[in-house]
């Protein structure tokens, strides 16, 4: 089951950091929270959390290489936050 | 490790394949392009002898002034061009927006460009901009939400755009529809749309996946690919030590890609159009210039194989 309200989450899961670490915490309850449907919470709580977190850090990567330089240090707690509470990347 | 080996043997095939012997004639007539960046102009205009064909990012122009417009029908007329889309979102159960649209039948219309395309992704949802490309639940009701989105995008832009695989760093959850099978009811709902096969996208969620690519490319409608894209990437890590390999454009084609593309020309005998994509750390023209050089010989080989093959069974 997929519907307009779990793209909506997924688009959340990916953008807000404080949704991020609430879902990873409490996944069930976070996403019975955004009254999504029993289909999509069952299929949310399968997720691969890794690469949630990864599919994270690079969309977060990629709005932080759009934005101007002084746009980038108002809006960098997200990468800020993805520094803190994941080990970076090698390489 | 499996993959080297797996990347091994693909290196290896298409060595085989590069010196058999071609038969004459019947070989579909292939184009090599790059991808237009700005950072990439003077080494492409001082090129155009080895550049068959040209995608431009369209929302890099979708202000562009009458007269940037016409120096870019300059240029289509020089060589055929395509416009890529990288922000419609087509593959939702949301709309597309009737405006995004109309911008990409502006530059069509203006341009002369022979096409477009666009991404089978989502990259907004409930008033949220994702800033990327994301892969959407593959489900019959994303596939749907797509294939609504394509309809509305011909009716808009007078042209069906080819349609693009994307890489992902994560399996879409709600997807009981695999990538090939999910794409392939795309294509084929929307009345055999023209397909733009990344294939680094496609070794990359491959690999991410833990399918071999392989057989996980002959799963894809490769009779409706057009377009082939060629990149390259990197592997990255996540809090456990989960490694994915992610599709940035920065590196240079890794030869697995290119034995997928030899793999792709001898299954698919339809003409195609190979674009270099680079969106970053550009190297000399000369390297790109390579790169293309690199798939030439790939695809030809590809071809070679089929030719003799179908040589052999008659």
């Amino acid at each position: 089951m997929s519907s307009p309200a779990l793209e909506a989450f997924l688009a959340r899961l990916y953008t807000d950091a404080a949704l991020l670490a609430e879902f990873l915490e409490r996944p069930q309850q976070t996403a019975i929270a955004s009254n999504l449907d029993a289909g999509s919470v069952a299929a949310l709580l399968q997720v691969d959390r890794d690469a949630l977190i990864i599919a994270a850090r690079s969309f977060a990567a990629k709005r932080a290489a759009q934005l101007p330089p002084g746009a980038q240090r108002r809006t960098s707690w997200l990468a800020r936050w993805f520094a803190r509470n994941s080990p970076a990347p090698p390489g | 490790m499996a993959l080297a080996a797996v990347a091994a043997a693909a290196e290896a095939a298409v060595a085989v394949a590069a010196v058999s012997i071609a038969p004459p004639g019947s070989m579909p007539v292939d184009r090599f392009g790059l991808g237009w960046r700005p950072e990439l102009a003077p080494g492409i205009l001082s090129h155009l002898d080895q550049i068959d064909a040209l995608e431009i990012i369209a929302e890099d122009h979708f202000e562009a002034s009458r007269t940037a417009l016409r120096s870019l029908r300059r240029l289509a007329a020089q060589l055929p061009v395509v416009w890529h889309g990288v922000s419609l979102g087509l593959a939702s159960m949301s709309p597309v927006a009737e405006a995004r649209l109309d911008r990409i039948a502006r530059l069509l219309d203006a341009t002369g460009a022979e096409g477009w395309s666009e991404h089978l992704a989502f990259v907004r949802a409930g008033g949220i901009e994702i800033g990327h490309l994301a892969a959407p639940p593959r489900s019959p009701e994303s596939l749907d939400g797509a294939c609504a989105n394509l309809t509305r995008a011909r009716r808009i832009t007078g042209s069906m755009p080819q349609v693009e695989n994307i890489a992902t760093l994560i399996e879409p959850p709600a997807s009981p529809l695999g990538e090939p099978e999910w794409v392939s009811g795309i294509v084929e709902g929307v009345g055999a749309a023209p397909l733009l096969l990344d294939l680094h996208n496609l070794y990359a969620n491959a690999v991410n996946a833990g399918i071999e690519p392989f057989a996980f490319l002959r799963r894809f409608p490769l009779n409706r690919v057009r377009s082939v894209h060629l990149a390259g990437g990197r592997w990255i890590h996540g809090p456990n030590g989960t490694a994915r390999l992610l599709d940035d454009h920065l590196h240079a084609v890794p030869p697995i890609v290119f034995a997928l593309l030899t793999e792709l020309g001898r299954l698919a005998p339809q003409p195609l159009t190979v674009i270099v994509e680079r969106d970053g750390a550009y190297p000399p023209i000369a390297a790109l210039l390579a790169e293309l050089a690199t798939a030439r010989r790939a695809l030809a080989a590809g071809r070679r194989l089929a030719a003799t093959a179908a040589q052999a069974a008659a």
